[in-house]
């Protein structure tokens, strides 16, 4: 009862003291919320926005390609990248600093890949390197938090299992440049994101590409995936087969070895390519990695130009595989039968002018036939002789010369077939019947493609059926042809020649199969004048070998496979290229012939 | 005991504001997780229930009855931390729980009252107008034990909601003011500035850790961050009820206990933070008020800790939440999500209304 009337004065006041600056704390931290809510609102809306939805794409495993045994000659391989969401950069110096001492990156050159990428919209990463080493990925992903704006991802990457073999005719992929992107109007790209950009890759870069997914997170404003909304799987691409044989173009790459040349070969009754070597050759997955200037480089300043498809860009003399075109026109113009014979002295004077054969001695009497098989100069000197130029050229662009097969593969070159028009339109220059006697033998300035030899004997093996070439089989699409106007009996006749060539001891003797009729024709290109050859000779000087040429069919009825091979200076065509057609005809004919006469027996 | 004039005293302006903010918060509860929400609104409504009984139960005892348990209650209590630690068995990384069944429980929060209880009597007969070194050591020897073994579980969060009922002890006890100023700006300074320009952020990534595992191991750093947008992008008026971007989509963690407020300030922006805020204003003056006119030296020392109790944690989270404290994982009273939280709190604001209502008992 005592305790009523004690003076708790004191400790109310201090309560009541305490209270206040509760209260005056309070209306402190309410001004604080007013300034964030209300004075800072912009700012924090902004960073709300940004803690919403992301949504990105999921680059779509390429299609394979294929041979057409449905080896894979063109696969997918798992790989991961990382890349910079610029979004998220405070600082790029502090930013380009730290990456390039965890990843090892070259200074410089990130900075530069980012300068470039400047005209892309700043929402789309740019991957600053792929292929990543799994400690890379380890140090990635423990250092996320560090880096909010670094993003790794996984993507199927493209991987050629054969490295180098049918290089030029796969091409490569390589990444599309901010001058793309920006120029593209009928698709829309993603930096770093990887394109055909040569051979067949190229050619169906959209059938190989497929369908690219979404993925839809939510993210916080540091960017960070906080859940996944919507995904939509990629689509793969569609596959390829190619014609092309794996075997035969091992083999065929194998005798280009350190050789540089061209080999393809082809079914002249499809059109189908079997096989399609250039060499030198590259590994086109030295192209897939995004970072690596310095192959690129070396591949590109090769004198021994790796990266030349030879076989529809190289571009050379046919050198004695265009009589087969000349013997064709003059038993067409009726300007000779195949009985009708020249005689070969080992040169003979036209124009006041001294033109020989490459046979000293002289070939004496021969027919039409005699002459492919011996390939002898003076004989279509003197078809030359009868012909005028722009008749050759007429011929010449019947049988494909000058003008693109329509191979499926982009970056052919049309080559060059002289007329008096040509030589007054470019060299402003008449004509000199002198010089139709270099074309009668594939000198001059005929300039053809190894694929157009190729198939302009395809369609002397068809005899008139110049088939058009091809190389992804695509089904239900018939072979489609060019028929060449001129009767079948004159192919008879230049086939009888060619036969003999390799059959009967000719210049193509070194195709030789037996049981396996090859018929076939030698060229030899010269790049010098036949008269400074001899004067080099006699100095003692070493001179350039020539091109050698050999382009043949088999078997000589019903033929099943064109083989033309170009070896740059490999000498006569007799001594390089037809022994190396052989080898071709040899294996073909032991996988498709020998197998098919066996299953029918 | 309870005679006729002290059950017409009971304050039920106080109840009902008691209730109103305890329903807010489980109406933003309901918005924060939607998605499973339903579970945790019953679970909430069931408390406040059971909260509620509690509370009138609790009316019909005198307190002063109830100080003479106070050394008891607080000895079986600190026995309860204590066996906790030995045998208690983890949940989200701390031994804070005694599990029943499908219902958890916290001592520590129950804690709260017995250190309550045992202070105001300590001081009931303490009446000095300074404060002797030896009501200093007795009254921090009574925080002191508990503040550590909660603090060990590891829950620093809930042994920091102790220590303002401590300083009310020391203001009332007479502490000197200079002492008090030193205090208070100590530990507003180590709060604010050293967690926001003293420490790197993994450093406090690793105090956090060491301290309260259960949370989010990306860091304090990144609630803040995460806290900070919703509040100041609900702007004035808000982004509506339940269409707050931020707690919605789930960037906000712990929305539905300690950043609770969060929420509130994104889907009702300013205005509605302000009333709430005005709310617990006029909540947290009936509750120091009653200290104005209670009838003796333990009904001061009760309403004025409890006040302290109920303040402390109310302003802590509200400053923590914006960046003006460390985030130490304490839940706003009676909005938070969280049962023994809430009967506790009812308990403490019992206590008050307990002095209140008998505030004319001898006359």
């Amino acid at each position: 009862m005592t305790r009523i009337y004690e003076d708790l004065n004191l400790i109310i006041r201090r309560a009541r003291k305490t209270f206040f600056v509760i209260l005056a704390l309070l209306v402190l931290v309410v001004f604080y919320y007013w300034k964030l809510q209300v004075l800072d609102h912009e700012k924090y809306w902004k960073l709300a926005e940004a803690n919403r939805l992301r949504e990105s794409y999921l680059p779509p495993p390429r299609g394979l390609i294929m041979d057409r045994q449905k080896i894979v000659l063109a696969d997918n391989v798992p790989s991961f990248k990382v890349s910079l969401m610029r979004e998220m950069v405070k600082d790029y110096d502090v930013t380009i600093d730290k990456l390039c001492s965890l990843l090892e990156l070259n200074r410089e050159e990130l900075k530069n890949r980012i300068e470039r990428y400047r005209s892309v919209p700043a929402f789309e990463p740019i991957i600053i390197k792929d292929n990543l080493k799994l400690e890379e990925l380890a140090i990635l992903e423990a250092r996320q938090e560090e880096f909010p704006e670094l993003r790794v991802e996984a993507e199927p990457k493209r991987y050629y299992p054969f490295h180098q073999l049918a290089a030029h005719l796969l091409g490569y992929l390589q990444e599309v440049s901010p001058e793309e992107i920006k120029a593209s109007t009928d698709r829309s790209w993603h930096p770093g994101e990887m394109v055909g950009k040569a051979g067949v890759e190229k050619q169906y870069d959209r059938i190989l590409t497929g369908k690219e997914g979404k993925l839809v997170e939510m993210v916080d404003s540091l960017g960070r995936s906080r859940g996944v909304v919507e995904r939509v799987e990629p689509q793969k691409g569609q596959d390829l087969v190619l014609s092309l044989d794996v075997d035969l173009q091992k083999k065929a790459e194998e005798l280009l070895q350190d050789k540089e040349g061209a080999i393809v070969a082809l079914d002249p009754r499809t059109g189908e390519c079997l096989v399609w070597a250039s060499s030198p050759s590259y590994d086109p997955n030295l192209f897939i990695n995004r970072f690596s200037p310095e192959e690129w480089s070396k591949i590109v300043n090769d004198p021994g130009k790796p990266l030349e498809n030879r076989v529809i860009r190289g571009l050379y003399s046919p050198g004695s595989i265009f009589k087969i075109t000349m013997a064709l026109a003059a038993l067409d113009l009726r300007l000779i039968t195949p009985e009708t014979s020249f005689f070969c002295s080992g040169s003979i004077n036209i124009y006041n002018n001294a033109f020989s054969c490459w046979f000293k001695p002289g070939h004496g009497w021969l027919n039409l036939p005699e002459a492919i098989k011996n390939s002898c100069n003076i004989y279509f000197y003197q078809l030359g002789y009868r012909m005028d130029i722009d008749t050759i050229a007429h011929y010449a662009e019947l049988m494909g010369f000058g003008k693109k097969t329509g191979i499926d593969i982009p970056g052919e070159k049309t080559g060059l077939v002289p007329s008096s028009e040509w030589k007054r339109k470019v060299l402003g220059e008449k004509w000199y019947p002198g010089e139709t006697i270099s074309v009668a033998i594939g000198q001059g300035p005929l300039l053809v493609t190894p694929l157009q030899v190729a198939v302009a004997t395809a369609g002397v093996a068809n005899r008139g059926k110049r088939v058009i070439p091809q190389l992804v089989k695509l089904d239900g699409m018939p072979p489609a042809y060019e028929q060449i106007p001129i009767p079948p009996e004159d192919f008879e006749q230049v086939i009888e020649g060619m036969w003999r060539s390799v059959n009967d001891g000719g210049t193509g003797k070194g195709a030789y199969q037996a049981g396996f009729d090859v018929c076939g024709k030698t060229g030899s290109t010269q790049f010098i004048s036949q008269k400074t050859e001899e004067k080099l000779t006699q100095k003692g000087e070493q001179v350039k070998k020539t091109h050698s040429w050999f382009s043949g069919f088999a078997p000589r009825y019903n033929p099943q496979i064109v083989v033309t091979v170009l070896v740059e200076f490999g000498g006569m065509g007799g001594q390089t290229a037809a022994p190396i057609a052989g080898e071709i005809f040899k294996l073909y004919r032991e996988k498709y012939v020998k197998q098919k006469s066996a299953e029918g027996n | 005991m309870l005679n006729r004039r002290a059950l017409k005293e009971i304050d039920i302006g106080t109840i009902v504001l008691l209730v109103v903010i305890s329903l807010v918060g489980i109406v933003f509860v309901y918005s924060a997780i939607y998605s499973h929400a339903s579970q945790f609104v019953w679970r909430q409504l069931a408390w406040l229930v059971v909260s509620l009984v509690a509370l009138f139960l609790f009316l019909l005892i005198d307190y002063k009855i109830m100080l003479s348990f106070a050394l008891p209650f607080y000895l079986l209590m600190n026995l309860v931390l204590l066996s906790l630690l030995f045998f208690g068995k983890l949940v989200a990384n701390t031994k804070s729980w005694i599990i029943l069944g499908s219902y958890q429980f916290q001592p520590s929060e129950i804690t709260k009252l017995a250190i309550i209880l045992l202070l105001a009597r300590v001081f009931s007969e303490y009446r000095e107008d300074l404060m002797s070194a030896r009501a200093f050591l007795v009254s921090s020897a009574i925080v002191g034990v508990p503040f550590v073994l909660t603090a060990l579980q590891p829950d620093l969060g809930t042994a920091l909601t102790y220590l303002p009922v401590l300083f009310g002890a020391f203001i009332l006890a007479g502490m000197k003011k200079k002492y008090v100023i030193i205090m208070l700006i100590l530990g507003l300074l180590t709060g604010f500035i050293g967690w926001n320009y003293g420490l790197k952020d993994y450093q406090k990534r690793r105090i956090i850790t060491l301290l309260s595992p259960g949370q989010d191991p990306r860091g304090s750093g990144y609630h803040l961050r995460q806290s900070k947008i919703a509040i100041g992008s609900g702007g004035l008026t808000g982004k509506g009820y339940h269409k707050g971007t931020q707690s919605q989509l789930r960037f906000l963690p712990a929305r539905h206990t300690d950043f609770i407020i969060s929420v509130i300030a994104e889907e009702t922006g300013f205005i509605g933070i302000l009333s709430v805020f005005l709310l617990y204003m006029i909540f947290l003056y009936r509750l120091f008020s009653t200290a104005w006119i209670a009838p003796d030296r333990v009904g001061v020392y009760l309403c004025f800790l409890a006040g302290m109790l109920i303040a402390g944690q109310f302003l802590i989270n509200i400053m923590m939440i914006v960046g003006l404290f460390p985030i130490a994982g304490i839940p706003v009273p009676f909005i938070s999500y969280g049962g023994s939280s809430l009967l506790t709190n009812f308990l403490v604001v019992g206590l008050v209304l307990n002095v209140r209502m008998r505030r004319f008992a001898f006359i």
